[in-house]
């Protein structure tokens, strides 16, 4: 494979005046990219500038409609990951593709197994492959545990070890600091440098621009998929890569000061056990006065779905008391709390928010069917439920062809709209949101950004459990940190710091040793 | 006395079928194929066994015709779930009731018959004779002059083991068990290593189905897997698909067997000891799923 | 990636479209005999075979209603044929014993064979829910068992030892349900009936039905909704197995007028009942016809065995197929819905 030594030569591969369209959506629309050894390339865009799509086309998944992927000039047609692979390309998912029942040294192997007498693998020279890698890059890895006991960031770690011992020259990583907290991102870009430094091709697919303008060493812009800029990092500054990004049609949140002095939720010193009698929540306290926007901030898995569960009423407290409007409800049944007026935004939309299969008024009616609007001695009365959803689908804005279509047909954006309709139409009193921007389009987003602006300003309380800082930063009144099922540290508006919110969910503040000891 | 010699030697027929299918049923779990056909492909794994070793003269002619088919058997299995996107357990149903009807039908065609066929031209599966374990009292009971097929399972259960563990074909299907989207991307097709692995687990059952029918007896009676590939899909969930565990399980619900078969000898209605088996598979899933639901 | 709403409405009649081309390739004798099939389902002396279709597809309607409950709440109950037998069984011993008139007997029998189907379809819930045995395997396993006690009783304790059979004894002939004239068909199509109309008017009407439905498309979304999901899992059982009781009551009084071994098993009612709610796609109003059409094929098969000596079992090969060819059509069994109210 040719290999330049530096940017300027001829480039390692190029993405030639590639189209796609999915439907009647171009997807990408005659973008044309050049990538080079040696260098760490951001691509940068909104949701659904056609990031993921393209490197889906690089990586193989995806065929485009035209154009072609060329490498030392000649063009190549993948027709699977397998070719693309077998070309020295390597990508890192936003969601990890790993295997978790498997050992991490299996996972490296699956697909690389070298070949052995009658296809029996050589384990041995396997783990003397991959602990060469694991040494020469100082990552952490024991290659006999199995990956679901691994965190996330020894996840991570693991993705890229499996890109190295497949030798890709090429290294796509979509999204890849989502998941992990500021002090893992440094170690990780650290690691990135390195391979950069080693000769390999990073490309790292983000909508974080200041992640951009620390690590890479050329962006590309994209949006409405098209290839809009193209800049090298040292000649360009974040406005100008925002205002690349965007239509300028975004308007900033404006948040206003609404938090009155009446406590709605106070949930006093609760645990919860997890999975595998685990402690998930222990003693958590915290209180939301009418009006005010608390975030939650943390690494998943580290007590806030069961917390949120215990709110909500899906899971029991071992310990502690929930009182809502000094009622104490911490015995009462998940229909109970939704009656006295709590909102469940749920994060897993397709299982819990919604019931796929049903309609958009069976689902938009659930939780208020026997009420006495809507059902009579136990039978339902379809004619008030259909204008009801009538009625929401007009003031949510919900794009559908009527109260019966089925709800899995409607796109994700249009899901939230009927959950948030659902859930906030009866005006609660507390909301509890979990992740509700996720997978959603743009338009979406701001549109349920200011549906909790508008209920905050009407006096309710709001819960907001977000895995996007950004979010939380842009919303929040207040921040706690869950870390190892404690709140490990809570940030008013004005002491809001990044880093401090980082090195708290990460621990920094129990452990003596720092989060990013790992890498 | 209840341990008595003859039951020692039955054992082994009782554990063979078992033993296979559960092998079978134990690659389609690793593989996240909820195949509850066993009974189904067993049934016909039975009959096809009974029409080679009649019609061939020979058992071998009864093994590859039951392994044949049995293997078509998970072929179809694969083509309606895998490839046409049908649900596991909709195919599963489907293909058991296939199999009932089928074997009647072609009971009826082939020989002319219904409810039972026996022949003397059916040729059974040879037993092994040890001499060198004449002496030893209680393996000489077990493992001697046992079904060539018991041995065949006994080898299958180490040669599956390391199949998945130890072989490139094996680790690819666990890894399509565990994440087939992951396979997807890393270039491989989960689609054909699921299909692969039912074919082998219908073949498995082509040669549990043979047991039944052309090694102890040599008779096939209509719906003769009786239950069998259920108590199959237990041993599966109980071992969570690993087949060093499957063996001894295995040799538990055949002891089950062997014992029932025992006592009906003693004049308890034959009703009850013919219940056991499901009872007790019930009764020993219950707690072994049950204190895995409570641990976790 | 979905196939449209509109289009999911015709899935059970492609079906039949492939099942006619694959009898008619796989099996010429099917066509050649469709005269012989035809008497066979719907002829005889005024119609007098439409008559025994129907009986039999009574049943198995019934079966199909019993399974149709479960699935429609996501259980996958496949435990019908013990539900089935132990409400025969039940009703047979009432009915054999209990010496009262027909309008004491009729009721005390039904309800005894419904509570028997019901608590054996809750057994299967409670292993499921309390020890974690999946409901597929759960119910499965618990046939045998039921079946093998219903023989042990009709062979030992209650056994009509005079008649030779492992039977029970028959009940007096005032306790039968009375007959079509000059048909074999019962008035238990009249329960039957009844059944049909109750479940689909349920399902479709009732907020207990809303329930069971949101929660067979989803468990987590039905808890998160504040569903009494727990209550609504054994209430859903418990009617499904009550409607098994049924069809075992109607068997026993209309049709065989005691228990013989092997009498609800062997003609597989629940299986093909099973089969029947596969092919409707769950649409319950359509499973009333898929019922029928199941029924039909069997009484049909056995005019062509008569007329041109193929084993009848050419129609369950046929059913059989019609169910794997249709399983590749539907979304996954449980979220196979298609359009509801509202």
């Amino acid at each position: 494979m040719t290999q330049s030594t530096s940017s300027g030569e001829a480039p390692l591969c190029r993405l030639a005046v590639i189209s796609h369209a999915f439907g009647t959506v171009q997807a990408l629309d005659h973008v044309t990219l050049d990538i080079n050894a040696r260098e760490i390339l951001a691509i940068v865009g909104e949701n659904g500038a056609g990031k993921s799509t393209l490197m889906s086309v690089l990586y193989g998944l995806l065929q485009p409609d035209s154009g072609a992927i060329e490498f030392g000039g000649k063009p190549m047609h993948f027709r699977s990951a397998a070719d693309a692979i077998n070309h020295g390309l390597g990508m890192v998912h936003q969601h990890f593709m790993l295997y978790p029942g498997l050992t991490v040294l299996e996972n490296i192997v699956v697909g690389a197994e070298g070949r052995g007498p009658f296809g029996f693998i050589d384990f041995a020279a396997r783990r003397q492959e991959a602990q060469r890698l694991v040494e020469q890059f100082g990552f952490s890895l024991q290659l006999d545990r199995p990956v679901e006991d691994l965190s996330v960031d020894a996840r991570q770690q693991l993705e890229i070890v499996k890109m190295l011992y497949r030798r890709a020259d090429i290294i796509i990583l979509d999204e890849p600091t989502a998941v992990l907290t500021p002090q893992e991102i440094d170690a990780l870009f650290a690691m990135l440098r390195r391979l950069r430094d080693e000769g390999k091709s990073i490309i790292m697919i983000t909508h974080k621009l200041g992640e951009v303008m620390d690590l890479s060493d050329r962006v590309v812009v994209m949006r409405r998929g098209k290839n809009v800029a193209e800049r090298v990092t040292t000649e360009t500054d974040r406005t100008e890569l925002s205002e690349l990004m965007v239509d300028g049609t975004i308007e900033p949140i404006s948040k206003s000061a609404t938090i009155r002095d009446e406590t709605v939720l106070s949930v006093n010193s609760i645990s919860v056990s997890g999975s595998h009698h685990r402690t998930a929540v222990d003693s958590a306290s915290l209180s939301l006065q009418a009006g005010e926007i608390v975030g939650i901030a943390g690494i998943a898995n580290n007590g806030q779905t069961e917390f949120v569960r215990a709110l909500v009423g899906l899971s029991p407290v071992s310990s502690g008391s929930i009182a809502l409007r000094n009622e104490d409800i911490t015995k009462t049944t998940v229909k109970q709390r939704r009656n006295a007026g709590i909102a469940y935004l749920a994060e897993d939309r397709m299982s819990v928010g919604l019931a796929v299969g049903g309609t958009v008024s069976e689902n938009i009616i659930a939780g208020s069917e026997n009420q006495r609007k809507y059902s009579n001695h136990g039978f339902l009365n379809f004619r008030a439920i259909r204008n009801h959803t009538k009625e929401l689908i007009e003031r949510f804005d919900i794009r559908t062809s009527g109260a019966g279509q089925e709800i899995g047909s409607l796109s994700g954006g249009n899901k939230q709209k009927v959950i948030v309709g659902r859930e906030l139409s009866g005006d609660p009193q507390l909301i509890i949101a979990e992740n509700p921007c996720w997978g959603v389009d743009v338009g979406a987003i701001s549109f349920i950004h200011q549906q909790l602006l508008d209920h905050a300003a009407m006096g309710a309380a709001i819960l907001l459990i977000s895995s996007d800082l950004d979010e939380l930063f842009a919303l929040s009144d207040r921040i706690a940190v869950f870390y190892d099922g404690r709140i490990s540290a809570e940030f008013s508006r004005d002491e809001l710091d990044i880093f401090a919110v980082g090195a708290a969910m990460s621990g920094a503040d129990h452990d003596s040793a720092a989060g990013n000891a790992a890498w | 006395m209840l341990f008595d010699s003859a039951l020692l030697e039955s054992i082994p027929r009782f554990v063979t079928p078992l033993l296979l299918a559960a092998l079978a049923g134990a690659i389609c779990h690793r593989a996240s194929v909820f195949n509850i056909a066993l009974e189904g492909m067993m049934l016909i794994g039975a009959f096809c066994a009974v029409a080679g070793a009649y019609g061939s003269g020979t058992w071998l002619g009864g093994l590859g015709l039951a392994m044949l088919f049995g293997g078509l058997a998970g072929l179809a299995y694969s083509w309606f779930s895998i490839r046409r996107g049908g649900d596991d357990i909709v195919v599963s149903i489907g293909m058991n009731f296939l199999a009932i009807g089928a074997t009647i039908f072609m009971l009826r065609l082939l020989f002319g018959t219904r409810g039972q066929f026996d022949d003397p031209g059916i040729i059974a599966v040879p037993k092994v004779p040890l001499p060198f374990l004449d002496a030893v009292p209680v393996l000489s009971n077990l493992l001697n002059d046992q079904s060539l097929l018991f041995w065949i399972g006994l080898m299958m259960t180490f040669a599956i083991s390391y199949l998945l563990y130890r072989h490139r074909f094996g680790l690819r299907l666990r890894a399509a068990g565990e994440n087939p989207e992951a396979l997807q991307t890393a270039g491989l097709s989960p689609e054909r290593t699921r299909t692969v692995a039912v074919v082998i687990s219908g073949v498995l059952c082509g040669l549990a189905g043979a047991q039944l029918s052309i090694s102890n007896v040599t008779l096939f009676t209509e719906n003769m897997s009786a239950g069998r590939g259920w108590i199959a899909v237990v041993i599966v969930l109980m071992c969570n698909g690993r087949p060093l565990w499957v063996l001894p399980t295995a040799v538990l619900f055949g002891l089950v067997e062997a014992l029932g078969f025992r006592i009906q000898g003693l004049g308890l209605p034959q009703q009850f000891t013919d219940a056991l088996p499901y009872v007790l598979a019930l009764l020993v899933l219950a707690i072994v799923l049950g204190r895995k639901k409570y641990l976790a | 990636m979905v196939t449209s709403n509109r289009f999911r409405q015709f899935w059970p009649f492609l079906a039949l479209l492939a099942l006619f081309a694959v009898s008619a390739v796989l099996f010429p004798a099917v066509r050649d005999n469709a005269a012989s099939f035809l008497e066979g389902a719907f002829g005889g002396r005024r119609n007098f075979n439409f008559y025994s279709t129907l009986s039999r597809a009574s049943l198995i309607i019934g079966m199909a209603m019993s399974v149709l409950v479960s699935f429609r709440a996501g259980l996958i109950n496949i435990g019908g044929e013990g539900q089935l037998v132990l409400g025969g069984l039940t009703a047979a011993l009432v009915g054999a014993y209990l010496d009262a008139p027909p309008l004491v007997v009729w009721p005390v029998a039904l309800f005894a064979a419904m509570l028997a189907g019901s608590l054996w379809a809750m057994l299967a819930g409670w292993f499921d829910r309390i020890a974690g045995v999946p409901l597929v395997v759960g119910s499965l396993l618990l046939n045998y068992p039921a079946v093998l006690f219903a023989s042990y009783m009709v062979s030992h304790p209650f056994r009509d030892i005079a008649s030779g059979i492992t039977q029970s004894h028959r009940i007096a002939r005032e306790l039968r349900l009375p007959r079509f004239e000059a048909t074999l068909l019962d008035y238990g199509i009249y329960l039957i009936v009844l059944v049909i109309v109750l479940v689909i008017f349920f399902e479709r009407r009732s907020v207990f039905g809303y329930r069971l439905r949101m929660q067979g498309f989803s468990l987590p979304f039905a808890r998160s909704s504040g569903f009494p999901v727990g209550r609504i899992y054994f209430q859903t059982l418990a009617i499904s197995g009550a409607i098994a009781g049924v069809v075992g009551f109607i068997a026993v009084f209309g049709i065989n007028h005691r228990y013989v071994d092997g009498m609800l098993v062997l003609p597989l009612y629940s299986w093909t009942g099973v089969i029947a709610v596969l092919l409707a796609g769950m649409v319950s109003w359509l499973v009333p016809l898929t019922g029928l059409f199941f029924a039909a094929l069997g009484t049909g098969a056995v005019g062509i065995e008569r007329a041109a000596d193929i084993p009848r079992e050419a129609a369950q090969i046929i059913q059989a197929l019609i169910i794997l060819f249709a399983a590749g059509i539907g979304h996954g069994l449980i979220s196979r819905n298609t359009k509801g109210d509202g």
